[in-house]
């Protein structure tokens, strides 16, 4: 391959990540803007539709079912982390939700480490193995399903916040809680949703990116944290954290192509630093 | 609590640490040395979350570049492991005040997920370094600690060596936290504009709790890289941040002991654990321990979110108000 | 102290501007301090009054213009090295130190005065010892100034507002100051808290203190002053004796909105 098409390939690959942090960057932003919980179980959820669908199909059932089926437990195991361990929290307070999602995080993890072990798994592509060929890289169906997500869950969610009652109620509700209740929205309940979207949302992308990056009880936390800086970057806006994301994946691929695989994760955690530190500065200075 | 019953307990701790060894077996002795070990780890981490307000996940990072530093410099033979464990402090005094000068402007979660962050390239970092640190398998073969001709080889010497340590830095931080500096610390994490307008250089006093608190991290680091004699990335990472965080919550972070109870608590918590449920399950790995910390640390926060130790000032607290409305 | 220090004004306020943004909160403030005096700022709600006290004493950045305590150019530099020369501050919402007793509070004023380090107090050593026991004795002295001495070991969650304003006080008073700024100090006070609180100010003024001070309580601020200065939307509009501004036309209009 000549530079030009391994460039293009890492392009491919960086945008296919991307694409996944965005979608993740969004599951933490739902859940953030409504109720200023950081969910660090977000990874988890992407780690668990990949992982559930792998044992249900493991254990008889087509793709299909096994991914709705996935996803609803997925779904299920958010809200029953809102119910079960932010509700009764007494004393509310950004730093305890977040050790607590850190908390349930480890649970998860160490529950399907228990269960399935810690081998890597996969799944088939959608698919098949169909690849087209664009400017001297190899694209794979999948990859094509990921980019396809990506634009169904932005124009989804657009569409929803802008345009139905329910959807412009959550944003309401996220900017003003109290005046939002005095116009008899619960919030506790729209923060149910947001967790069952986010868990929802998680599941269906870990699936997604399954069959290309496999999966296995850690993905889930440098997933998680990856989504987590592209919603910072992007600014928790939709559009944001596409940006944001698909430049962090972007950087990823070149820097694992060109510098060093091995290194792949230390790019984005080192660009968020940098990012937090530069953004702390620009605001400092207009003081 | 007044002074003297407080004065007692402690007379009564520092005698149960200095006759256990001679009731138990080595067993004990080991977990009592981790307890000492973690202990002082986890109450230098309680004085830079809780009392100055700095929420730093990177702590366990410097417990673990301690250990690597010294093991590093012991095992080429470059420095024996009583300089090369100051060579490390030096080394990680070094680098989180670089490091932190910088980060420290960071508030709130942007500091948590910041510091996360380094955790996690620390963490990546030692593991790619293969030539250096023995990558992902860690370090073997790490020669025992030695000072003045006195070679610590037993369970038994690093028992007192690592209580040393753990009392030692709990001493100086007692008697920090109650000077000027430890009310400019607590000053600043209650309100930065008043504590700036009394003259305390907040970014100053940022900076060198951080720095200390890893220091103080990182000799620990030393002490037990030599008393296990090997060392791994794997163990300063993402689980014993979540061990940590376990004894943080469970001790309770308002007084400056409480961690070292929580440190008492979670490593005889998770013997236990190996003990009864090794039976039943396949393997009992760090991750697996996650799982009972996880969920302790969720009820724990719930349910008594000051931890053992603020249910514990909360019976002798009774005794204070008699004293307030007495004597002040 | 060289002659021309001790001779000119104490607070020197030059053209002093600051915006946020669009928003002009001060705008080319200009006055000056005699040392020993009692000055008053006083203005509509909005009028920038705090913003004005926070950027003299370093909290905010100014714009433009300058700022001189003792001939000393103190504009820009940060709060903390404006406290260590001198200036000493309340706040309109108290800002206390919730973990800390009363005592303890005041104590913290009398960080610029002590010089003991980490090391010398994580070792105990005597001179830090020594320090530690001078501020306290100067502190239950900053609280006997207040009259609240009896309160010295209780946590601040207990105590009233009035006594929460008090402790305020104290804590600035421990600085030792050479200017005491206080923002609306009134506040929320009820009538013999106010009277207690005026009666302070003069004990202080008679030991010699310069006095600043913002609030909206007008009896408060008519009877204590010698000098008034008036703020409206950031602009300085109107300077001199509390009866001068009480009939001032721009005051009365700032404030009712029309001409009487």
């Amino acid at each position: 391959m000549n530079l030009f098409s391994q460039t293009i390939q890492y392009a491919v690959s960086g945008i296919t990540g991307g694409s996944i942090y965005a979608v993740i960057g969004i599951c933490w932003s739902l859940v953030y803007l409504i109720s200023k919980v950081l969910n660090f179980a977000s990874g988890e959820f992407v780690m668990l539709g990949g992982m559930l669908t792998w044992a249900f199909h493991r254990a008889g059932l087509n793709l299909a079912a096994s991914g709705i089926l996935a996803t609803a437990s997925t779904t299920f195991m958010a809200v029953l982390l809102e119910r079960v361990t932010i509700r009764p929290v007494r004393r509310p307070s950004e730093m305890t939700f977040m050790m607590i999602t850190i908390a349930a995080a480890s649970v998860i993890k160490g529950v399907v480490l228990l269960t399935w072990g810690s081998e890597t798994r996969s799944l088939d592509p959608f698919f098949g193995n169909q690849v087209i060929h664009f400017l001297g890289a190899t694209i794979t169906s999948q990859v094509l399903c990921v980019l396809g997500l990506l634009a169904a869950v932005t124009l989804g969610l657009s569409l929803f916040l802008n345009r139905t009652l329910f959807g412009k109620a959550l944003r309401a509700s996220a900017v003003n809680q109290t005046g939002a209740r005095l116009m008899g929205i619960d919030p506790s309940s729209f923060r149910l949703f947001c967790f069952g979207l986010a868990g929802a949302l998680g599941a269906v992308t870990g699936i997604t990116i399954t069959p290309i990056t496999f999966t296995g009880y850690e993905v889930g936390m440098l997933l998680g944290l990856k989504g987590l800086v592209a919603a910072i970057v992007g600014g928790w806006t939709i559009g944001g954290t596409v940006i944001a994301a698909v430049a962090l994946g972007l950087l990823e691929g070149f820097g694992a192509g060109f510098i060093s695989a091995g290194l792949k994760d230390v790019f984005a955690l080192l660009a968020m630093i940098i990012f937090l530190i530069g953004m702390e500065r620009w605001t400092y200075h207009r003081r | 609590m007044n002074i003297s019953l407080r004065s007692a307990v402690w007379f009564l701790i520092g005698i149960t640490i200095l006759t256990t060894p001679l009731v138990t077996g080595s067993y004990v002795i080991g977990v009592m040395c981790f307890v000492a070990v973690f202990g002082a780890i986890a109450v230098s981490m309680g004085v830079l979350l809780e009392q100055a307000g700095l929420f730093s996940l990177a702590h366990p990072t410097w417990f673990g570049l301690g250990a690597y530093v010294s093991a590093i410099l012991a095992v080429r033979g470059i420095a024996p492991p009583w300089l090369g464990s100051i060579i490390g402090a030096i080394f990680v005094a070094c680098s989180s005040f670089i490091i932190g000068a910088p980060l420290l402007r960071l508030r709130g979660y942007y500091l948590a997920c910041a510091t996360f962050g380094l955790l996690l390239v620390v963490e990546i970092g030692l593991s790619q370094m293969g030539s250096l640190t023995g990558g992902h398998e860690g370090l073997m073969g790490i020669p025992p600690l030695s000072i003045a001709g006195f070679t610590f080889e037993t369970d038994l010497h690093y028992y007192y060596l690592a209580w040393a340590l753990c009392l030692g830095c709990l001493w100086f931080l007692h008697n920090m936290m109650r000077s000027r500096i430890g009310r400019a610390i607590k000053a600043f994490s209650d309100s930065e504009p008043a504590a700036s307008s009394m003259g305390i250089n907040v970014a100053r006093y940022r900076l060198k709790v951080f720095v200390l608190t890893a220091v103080m991290a990182s000799l620990a680091g030393s002490l037990y890289t030599f008393y296990l004699r090997f060392t791994q990335p794997g163990i300063f990472g993402f689980p014993l941040l979540v061990e940590l965080t376990t004894m943080l919550i469970i001790g309770g972070g308002r007084t400056l002991y409480g961690p070292l109870l929580g440190a008492f608590v979670v490593l005889w918590m998770r013997e236990l654990l190996h003990l009864y449920l090794g039976m039943i399950l396949p393997r009992m790995t760090a991750e697996v321990d996650s799982i009972f910390f996880g969920i302790l640390i969720i009820v724990i926060l719930i349910f008594m979110p000051g931890g053992l130790a603020g249910w514990v000032d909360r019976i002798f607290g009774l005794r204070r108000k008699a004293i307030e409305r007495v004597g002040g | 102290m060289s002659a021309s220090v001790a001779d000119g004004p104490l607070l020197e306020v030059e053209g002093l501007s600051k915006h946020f943004g669009g928003i002009k909160a001060v705008q080319e403030v200009t006055f000056g301090m005699e040392k020993g005096s009692i000055v008053s700022m006083i203005g509509p709600n909005g009028a920038g009054k705090s913003t004005f006290i926070n950027v003299v004493s370093g909290l905010y950045e100014p714009n433009a213009g300058n700022v001189r305590l003792l001939g000393e150019d103190i504009g820009g530099i940060p709060a903390h090295a404006v406290a260590a020369k001198g200036l000493g501050r309340t706040f309109q919402l108290e800002e206390l130190f919730e973990s800390l007793s009363v005592l303890e509070n005041v104590m913290v004023g009398g960080h610029t005065r002590s010089r003991s380090g980490v090391f010398t107090c994580g070792f105990s050593r005597p001179s830090a010892r020594r320090e530690e026991k001078r501020l306290r004795d100067e502190a239950m002295t900053c609280l006997e100034e207040v009259d609240l001495t009896q309160r010295a070991c209780s946590p601040i969650s207990k105590l009233p507002l009035g006594e929460r304003k008090l402790v305020g006080v104290a804590r600035a008073l421990a600085m030792k100051p050479k200017l005491l700024m206080l923002d609306e100090p009134a506040g929320g006070l009820a009538a013999h808290e106010v009277d207690q609180l005026i009666r302070l100010v003069y004990r202080l003024k008679s030991r010699g203190l310069t006095i600043f001070i913002v609030e909206h309580n007008m009896p408060f601020v008519m009877s204590l002053s010698e000098r008034v200065v008036v703020l409206d939307e950031g602009k300085k509009i109107a300077e001199g004796t509390p009866d001068e501004v009480r009939n001032n036309k721009e005051v009365i209009k700032a404030y009712l909105g029309e001409e009487i």
